[in-house]
């Protein structure tokens, strides 16, 4: 019955040491499925083997005219491994083709290894590649197809993130942080505050989704988990720095368009509102030398663009396969596009939104005319770009939201 | 059309009398951590009441905030004591599959050690998979409010896709490949959770628990230095997943002590009332018989393998046992399952 003679001993010695213990139903049934007469898993205890070693019998299929054969002294039954015999491919040897980035996932893609399905069809947790249980529970994931999820570029980017990453308690230079006039500093601190508002919801969002995605994608999984932690640090990062000059929290952000993402009802909608607000965001913080007061605040800027770049381009890269492999539904992906726009639209008009961006622009709240002027030149700057962003995606707006034209237009 | 306020913009500047008092954190040794802002009315100490909104903690709340849907109010629902602190630790711990494992020094190994060390990660593969999905399941969940344990929870989701990827990268770098797929690992369970705390004790203390006991091992399992390393530096992470398990279900258990028999009702089925060893069971036969070819060093050292898991097999429930003693479910000790308790030391 056992699988060798060294559990038989182990087993033996630990006899003195057993209690009795109460047989689980499902050894029991699994007893009985495998032919194993009323009474054998009793007298297998009796003969002071482990119910560890019943249940290892059990799970290996032993079947109960071996067992029995077994208890009698028969001939030990070894196990047959035939896991070693699955006819996975084998043989692989995957190197580094970038010696800099060292052995990435990219590297993993080779042979069979490297078909990426455009429909996945296992509901389980198999990993692509594995050999698949004949039966499996499903595990509930709901995203089965490519076209919905894939961008070549999230597999050089998953590693790109691991390489680039930075950590916010250390990397920027928080004792430099010199007093700022009261105002200024309490329109950084409003600024920060929304955008760690922002980016933890948008942490908690993605998150949520991961689940959905099966493992037929786990490169785009990989890469989510990234931009999951990235957003992480932004949430500290921003926290940090308005607590930490004599400011503090100002007003949480606007709802308005978190609410939208979250009413998002499939992956496709979802990123399509990830797509406008990353975008927009990825210009504002490539601009954040116009609006930063000190060397922390650039560099912060700088390290946060250069996280939402990587974002961006998966965004781009998703998109573009989406409408490429799915041209039916170009049409439906303007509804989302406007519904976005629309409720960023309110976002971006809410004073506690645009004030304090416009007294950083201008340097100070007498100086509130010029900091709007600039501003509207950044909102003209980041709808641009996300209309471009959109263009790169071979997706043109038809009706880009008219508040969104009058500023393009302004 | 009324004016747009973008381009014809009027001037509120309310927010800048929405508080008065400064707040200014100073950097310690360790940089500006969160334990350093972690003060006054910013504090999980102060915490309010949630609302729903995503409000992070100490913002103050915006009249006619939407709310997002359900999450959870109270704070002993996802807290943990250490995760400020866990959170901070993981940032300054990453590590790059790609380049801090020596891929180079893989050694060619006998095939059939390859093959069980290629079916172990095969099953690892899977196991970190489900690892970082279920954090992610509850993440909406967490309020901002208690932002410090959903940050703790997304730097989790990135040590497991890290897992994810360095087991796969082991089964396809030296000459092998995936194997049989390791289902019936019991993982479903702890998707099946439906509350934080019931994930929390299945996932962070039972399952990592397992599988942190196994990575200790790794010196014993690792067959290379790449191996061995691969092990170290998946349990450095996995140790502070557990912790924060741990102190999770210490912090619940101190604070809302009538959740004990709750939570051992989730325990007992996990555990109990079915045969299986608990999520994260490695007794499926290609883990089980693969981990003895490695254990013992080869299929003609299977017997020794055997011996040797065992001893992992009783060293897991062991410290299982510990670690609910330590949060405070010290009688959990008597009412384990039975293939766990068959390992447990007297006390």
């Amino acid at each position: 019955m056992s699988t060798g003679r060294a559990l038989a001993a182990a087993a033996q010695q630990s006899a003195a040491e057993q209690q009795d213990f109460d047989i689980p139903q499902d050894a029991r049934d699994r007893a009985r499925e495998l032919g194993w007469e009323d009474g054998l898993i009793e007298f297998a205890l009796s003969k002071g083997h482990t119910l560890q070693e019943v249940w290892q019998a059990l799970r290996g299929g032993v079947d109960g005219a071996t067992a029995k054969q077994f208890l009698a002294g028969g001939q030990l039954v070894r196990p047959e491994f035939s896991w070693m015999k699955v006819p996975t491919e084998w043989g692989i040897r995957a190197r580094a083709s970038d010696p800099e980035l060292g052995l990435t996932i990219g590297d993993l893609n080779i042979g069979t290894y490297g078909d990426i399905p455009d429909h996945w069809d296992n509901r389980s947790e198999i990993a692509r590649g594995s050999y698949p249980n004949p039966t499996n529970e499903d595990m509930g994931y709901t995203i089965f197809d490519k076209a919905i999820v894939w961008a070549d570029c999230c597999v050089p980017l998953y590693e790109i993130a691991i390489r680039d990453r930075w950590v916010a308690s250390t990397d920027l230079r928080w004792a430099s942080l010199e007093t700022l006039p009261e105002d200024v500093e309490k329109a950084v601190c409003q600024l920060m505050t929304e955008q760690s508002d922002r980016a933890y919801y948008a942490g908690a969002v993605w998150s949520g989704w991961l689940p959905e995605i099966s493992y037929g994608y786990h490169e785009v999984k990989f890469f989510l988990s990234t931009v999951i932690y990235d957003l992480a640090r932004h949430t500290e990062a921003f926290r940090k720095r308005a607590l930490a000059n004599g400011g503090g929290l100002g007003l949480q952000a606007p709802t308005d368009f978190s609410r939208a993402i979250r009413e998002a009802r499939t992956f496709p909608e979802l990123a399509a509102l990830f797509f406008l607000q990353d975008s927009l965001l990825l210009t504002l913080f490539k601009n954040g030398d116009s609006f930063a007061q000190n060397q922390l605040e650039r560099d912060m800027y700088a390290l946060v663009a250069r996280d939402r770049q990587r974002m961006m381009d998966y965004h781009v890269e998703r998109f573009k396969h989406f409408l490429y492999k799915l041209p039916s539904r170009r049409e439906e992906q303007d509804l989302y596009f406007g519904k976005g726009e629309a409720q960023m639209f309110k976002d971006w008009k809410d004073p506690v939104v645009s004030e304090p961006l416009a007294l950083l622009l201008g340097g100070g709240k007498e100086h509130m005319e010029a900091g709007h002027e600039k501003l509207r030149a950044l909102r003209k700057l980041q709808v641009q770009d996300y209309v471009d962003n959109l263009a790169r995606a071979t997706f043109q707006r038809k009706n880009l939201n008219s508040r969104f034209k009058e500023i393009l237009e302004a | 059309m009324a004016a747009n306020p973008i381009t014809k913009p009027g001037l509120d500047l309310s927010w800048l009398n929405l508080y008065d008092d400064a707040a200014s954190a100073t950097p310690g040794k360790k940089g500006l951590t969160l334990k350093e802002i972690n003060t006054g009315r910013y504090s999980d100490a102060a915490r309010g009441a949630g609302d729903m909104t995503y409000r992070m903690r100490g913002a103050v709340p915006r009249p006619g905030a939407q709310r997002f849907g359900p999450n959870y109010m109270s704070k002993s629902d996802v807290w943990s004591e250490n995760c400020v602190m866990l959170y901070e630790e993981a940032t300054q711990r990453q590590w790059s599959s790609a380049r801090d494992i020596p891929w180079n020094e893989l050694e060619t190994l006998p095939d059939e050690i390859e093959r069980a060390m290629c079916q172990l990660c095969t099953m690892l593969t899977e196991v970190e998979f489900i690892a970082g999905d279920t954090p992610g399941q509850w993440l909406p969940f967490v309020s901002a409010q208690d932002f410090e344990a959903g940050l703790f929870l997304m730097s989790q989701i990135m040590d497991e896709a890290r897992h994810t990827d360095v087991f796969r990268k082991r089964a396809l770098a030296n000459g092998g490949g995936l194997l049989a797929q390791g289902a019936g690992l019991g993982l479903r369970s702890l998707i099946e959770a439906r509350d934080f705390t019931e994930m929390s004790v299945l996932m962070h203390v039972q399952a990592e628990g397992f599988v942190q006991s196994m990575f200790r091992m790794g010196e014993l399992i690792g067959q290379t230095d790449a191996d061995k390393r691969i092990f170290r530096m998946s349990a450095q992470d996995e140790s502070r997943h557990l912790a924060f398990g741990v102190m999770h279900l210490k912090y619940v258990l101190d604070t809302d002590p009538e959740r004990r028999e709750e939570i051992h009702h989730y325990l007992d089925k996990a555990e109990g009332d079915s045969a299986g060893g608990g999520s994260g069971d490695v007794t499926f036969p290609p883990v089980f018989e693969s981990l003895c070819i490695l254990l013992g060093g080869g299929v003609d050292k299977f017997d020794e393998g055997v011996q040797k898991f065992l001893l992992l097999r009783k060293r897991q429930i062991n410290e299982y046992v510990h670690r609910l003693t330590v949060a405070g479910l010290g009688d959990r000790r008597d009412r384990l399952g039975p293939l766990m308790a068959q390992f447990v030391d007297p006390a």
